[in-house]
């Protein structure tokens, strides 16, 4: 029983993390219908941001919030500077569905060539905001620190954040009356660009998030959020996409599954994991745990 | 789409197409060099090296060029070799066979270089022997930066000579290390799923090591969390000694990890997942550094008392911008040092053929930093083929274990383990080789 | 048969065009020296891949982030028949299809009912965990990999008849062969049907068109063209071994197929091109620019990625649409 329970201890704390990067690729997904591949991106040139001011000021709590704006003006300048053109001239046609990738591959290359420029390719590391040791109940020590609380804790708050902007104000209105359908939000006065744009923006500060709260406990290099990118975007998917609750349950589903995977069948079988489960939960569920109601060809 | 008219201007198109594209790429390749045979001119030497500047596996790695070609022009400003200034052409394989290859191809027939150096990477490496063929073309492949025991076959790899010691060699010294030194205790053991992790096995097998309990990740797959599912196997089976055999981010995050988790043992780190600089680097604080133990063929990069170390520092701070100087920089140097005397040992006009004998007639006598014997000799193509054991002191520096270097060394097959009487030869004056 | 091989005339042009095309590779093949013929045995390699991204994106309207994996499944079946059952080279090519089209059926009747993201998802997975298997099993020889050797040129083909130059014959050959049965395919029925689904899978299903059948058999075709793509990219290689296959292979054949205009067989040679191309070209820009290291390790990747970028964002619709633009502007 102890095992099991340390387990998923163990994949709540890394699903978690999954979740904050799933969140961001939500965000985009549902102001713009594209997967965000440079999301990755965004989150190591804001974490490196962040990694800046902690060296200057010795301080994690002023580098966050910097961190985080400055994972949202990225965003939103990518959405001005490249997604902008990218709707314009490859909304339709076959090539719709993979030209957001290519771009946003391509801009996730750019920006890890720029971040390799500037800081160079030597693995980095930042003091941890709260305790990494777990913690103890008699001569117990569980795998759950201080830190996967705040790391929990935040997905919670950033996922609360986004539902009460999403379901309760104009501005969630119009986010996602511009994705839906933009030529009809257009029409209804909404300024579709500038809407996108926002959506952009608190994507890039969610990812923000993922970086400066995963790098602590690991490192920071220019690749170093690669796979978290590929694990968010599996949870994004598991928990369908449309969804910021799917994309925490998404981020958790996955996490434990890699925990037990990993204790219970063998502890070289990372890589496998998501597929499996990406698969097991598509079969029974084609658009994900929490899904569009009806299918839509992106 | 395809219409009857389209398809035959498509069928055309293809064909035009085809032929420019081809036309293209057909560019005369070497319009610029055509003056240099084999990389030798009577004024430079040409090398080459491909190596991960990029990608996941570049940090560390993308650090050995630029080394390596710091101690070049130390070598240079101070008069080349036999007056020849060498060059170094440096092509980024981010760790992929498939550009590794095709890097190689360019270094060799296009750049024309008289010798590859310091290549690394098991797979890499292997789909560059077999398909560029360096042994059928006769390029010198020196010093190989894996301990993958493969490529010491000279009889498969004509060309190719290794510089570090197998990871067989390293398990198998470390297996009689544990049976000496922990007689008893249960033990526990980190590898890596592939062929690196394979290596360590056979080699245990061969010291006979019984672990309680192994432990293997998928390459890429370690961080804070997996490592959290190690410590917990390691705990629940009670490994009081665990032998770490991964890379440095591996060894870093189970270090971390076990300090968080309240999980006490003796570590055992290994030569490849055991450089304290960058474990510092990726925040393993130093207090659970302490006290652990390291293997190692080369003196610790941090120990200025030695005198290749102290001079190889030198050499960073004046040619190479002082970068971080860990063991990536140390191995880096020495191996260009290596280089040096090679080109020296082929003489006033070298071949590629002479370089080869030269090495394989000389090799073992070069200066290097390297504790452990070198083993050039005809139709031998193994390098160093021993190691040290040293613990973390609280600064995080590996020092020997009562002061002295003592130097076990072995093969990579089923030979007996001998301690070493191997004095490497001094540092040449001023770093510049004579030989 | 009709069907298959469309209108006679097309065929007619087509049994020109391709034996035209194949003498025009046999006289370059012969006057470029070894570095480009080895270049040129990629390119072969990656029009193979492109194409088989075009017949599933840009016919029948499916996202793969995966086909690296697809490659990967017919380089091993390929080098495990040659290791195992001593095929002749040639046969080893026809496993690979063969596999890899099993393979894709599979994944394609499971991945079927997927759309869009969730489609690109699952592949994508797929190559993040495929390849890694290789490690667990010890027949597949871990990452050392396992030998692939199609073996030397034939010796009537003369003493200086290099590897490479073989390489690029068989692949050259496979490539073309490749070029036009897919020209073929794509003027039968089924090319047809992929084209309506693609438009409009409604009005396709109204048509009386198998929406689900038809998706799973362009899943399969392409998943097989894929596996000979593979195959053929262990041997320029000489090796099967997991790294050979990373998630970044399969989002470079995309961006090959997005370079080649997604819809345009005849554009995947240009795709595949600057695949092969940019690397060399990128590094050379980049010594010849010089700077500091940090610079100059990462220029290439700066260049190629603003450039990949500028294409997608100027031209989404690859050279079809700048031929189409330049046409229209000389008239």
């Amino acid at each position: 029983m102890g095992r099991l329970l340390n387990t998923i201890l163990i994949g709540v704390s890394g699903g978690s993390i999954y979740s904050l990067m799933a969140l961001a690729l939500v965000l985009v997904w549902r102001s713009t219908r594209v997967v965000n591949f440079a999301q990755a991106g965004q989150a190591i040139l804001s974490t490196y941001i962040g990694y800046v001011v902690i060296t200057h000021t010795n301080n994690y709590w002023i580098a966050f919030p910097v961190a985080l704006l400055a994972g949202a003006l990225a965003g939103a300048l990518i959405d001005i500077l490249m997604v902008r053109t990218l709707m314009k001239r490859a909304h339709s046609g076959p090539v719709a569905g993979i030209a957001p990738v290519i771009a946003t591959l391509g801009l996730l290359g750019l920006i890890r060539a720029v971040v390799g420029m500037i800081w160079g390719g030597d693995l980095r590391q930042f003091k941890l905001p709260v305790s990494n040791h777990g913690f103890t109940f008699g001569h117990n020590t569980i795998p759950f620190a201080p830190i996967n609380l705040l790391i929990v804790m935040t997905t919670v708050v950033v996922m609360l954040i986004f539902s009460l902007i999403f379901q309760r104000t104009n501005l969630g209105l119009s986010l996602r009356a511009s994705a839906y359908q933009p030529e009809i939000a257009r029409l209804a006065g909404i300024r579709v660009d500038l809407t996108r744009t926002i959506g952009w923006a608190f994507a890039g500060a969610a990812g923000a998030v993922a970086g400066m709260l995963v790098t602590p406990t690991n490192y920071l290099s220019p690749n170093s959020l690669d796979l978290l990118l590929v694990s968010g975007f599996v949870a994004a998917v598991i928990g369908g996409l449309e969804s910021l609750v799917g994309a925490a349950v998404g981020g958790l589903i996955l996490g434990i599954s890699l925990a037990l995977v990993l204790e219970y069948i063998s502890s070289s079988l990372a890589f496998p994991v998501a597929f499996v489960v990406l698969i097991a939960v598509l079969l029974f569920k084609p658009s994900g745990l929490i899904g569009a109601k009806r299918t839509r060809h992106a | 789409m395809f219409g009857q008219r389209r398809s035959k201007r498509n069928i055309f198109a293809l064909a035009t197409l085809a032929a420019g594209a081809l036309a293209v790429t057909a560019l005369p390749a070497q319009a610029f060099n055509v003056h240099t045979t084999d990389g030798v001119t009577p004024t430079t030497i040409k090398l080459g090296i491909t190596i991960p500047l990029t990608g996941s596996a570049a940090p560390g790695y993308s650090k050995i060029p630029a080394a390596m070609i710091a101690y070049f022009n130390y070598v240079n400003d101070n008069g080349g070799v036999n007056g020849r200034k060498i060059q170094l052409v440096v092509k980024d394989d981010a760790y992929l066979p498939t550009l590794a290859v095709a890097k190689t191809n360019e270094l060799i027939l296009k750049d024309k270089v008289f010798a590859v150096i310091g290549a690394l990477g098991t797979a890499n490496h292997i789909a560059v022997s077999k398909s560029v063929n360096l042994g059928r073309r006769g390029v010198p492949d020196l010093f190989l930066n894996t301990g993958f025991s493969g490529f010491a076959d000279a009889k498969k790899y004509p060309t190719t000579f290794s510089l570090f010691p197998s990871y067989v060699m390293e398990a198998k010294i470390m297996g009689q290390y544990l049976k000496d030194k922990f007689p008893g205790k249960k033990l526990g053991l980190i590898y890596q799923a592939d062929d690196f992790g394979t290596d360590a096995l056979a080699g245990f097998k061969q010291a006979g090591t019984n672990f309680a309990v192994k432990v293997s990740y998928a390459s890429g797959s370690q961080s804070a969390q997996t490592a959290a599912g190690w410590v917990s196997k390691l705990k629940a089976a009670g490994a009081e000694v665990v032998v770490m055999f991964g890379v440095t981010t591996a060894s870093g995050a189970a270090l971390a990890t076990s300090a968080a988790l309240g999980y006490k043992a003796q570590w055992i780190l290994g030569s490849v997942g055991g450089d304290a600089t960058t474990l510092k680097a990726v925040g393993v604080p130093a207090v659970v550094l302490t006290g652990a133990i390291g293997a190692s063929f080369l003196p610790a990069p941090t120990d200025t008392s030695d005198p290749y170390v102290a001079f190889f520092q030198g050499i960073n701070t004046k040619y190479n911008g002082g970068a971080v100087f860990d063991n990536n920089v140390l191995v880096a140097m020495n191996t260009a040092m290596m280089t040096v005397q090679a080109l020296r040992a082929a003489g006033a006009n070298p071949t590629q053929k002479g370089l080869v004998a030269a090495l394989e007639s000389k090799g073992s006598t070069f200066a290097s930093a390297g504790l452990a014997p070198l083993n050039y000799a005809k139709g031998v193509h193994v390098g160093y083929n021993g190691y040290w054991f040293g613990s973390y002191n609280s600064s995080g520096e590996l020092k020997p274990i009562g002061g002295d270097y003592s130097v076990y060394t072995t093969d990579s097959g089923a030979g007996a383990i001998a301690k070493s009487t191997y004095v490497r030869p001094a540092l040449p004056a001023n770093g510049l080789p004579t030989n | 048969m009709r069907n298959l091989f469309g209108h006679s005339s097309r065929r007619l042009k087509a049994a020109i065009a391709f034996p035209v095309i194949g003498v025009v590779l046999f006289i370059i093949s012969n006057r470029v020296d070894e570095l480009r013929v080895y270049q040129g045995a990629n390119v072969a390699v990656y029009v193979v891949a492109i194409i088989s991204i075009i017949l599933l994106t840009g016919y029948s309207g499916q996202i793969s982030l995966g086909h690296g994996a697809l490659m990967a499944v017919g380089a091993y079946a390929a080098v495990l028949s040659q290791v195992y059952w001593h095929l002749p080279i040639i046969l080893t090519f026809v496993v690979a299809v063969l596999a890899a089209a099993g393979f894709g059926a599979i994944l394609g009747t499971a991945a079927g009912r997927l759309t869009g993201p969730y489609l690109a998802g699952t592949t994508l997975a797929l190559a993040v965990g495929l390849p890694s298997l290789a490690n667990q099993f010890g027949f597949l020889g871990g990452e050392q990999g396992l030998n692939y050797d199609v073996g030397l040129p034939p010796t009537w083909l003369g003493a200086d008849f290099t590897q490479y130059k073989w390489f690029f014959w068989i692949s050259a050959l496979a490539a073309l062969m490749v070029t036009w049965l897919s020209f073929n395919l794509l003027g039968s029925h089924y090319g047809r049907n992929w084209r309506a689904l693609r438009s409009n899978p409604t009005a396709a299903a109204l048509m009386g068109i198998h929406v689900g059948r038809s998706k799973v058999l362009a899943f399969t075709v392409s998943s097989g063209l894929a596996g000979l793509s593979g195959a053929l990219l262990a041997m320029t290689i000489s090796l099967v071994t997991p790294s050979a296959f990373p998630t970044s292979l399969s989002f470079s054949i995309v961006t090959g197929a997005v370079l080649a205009g997604v819809t345009l067989l005849t554009g995947s040679i240009v795709g595949a091109v600057v695949l092969v191309a940019i690397p060399e070209i990128t590094g050379a820009l980049a010594t010849h620019l010089g700077g500091s290291e940090k610079v100059t390790s990462n220029l290439p990747g700066l260049l190629t990625s603003v450039l990949l970028i500028v294409a997608v964002l100027l031209f989404p619709n690859g050279p079809q649409a700048i031929m189409k633009r330049t046409r229209k502007s000389s008239h």
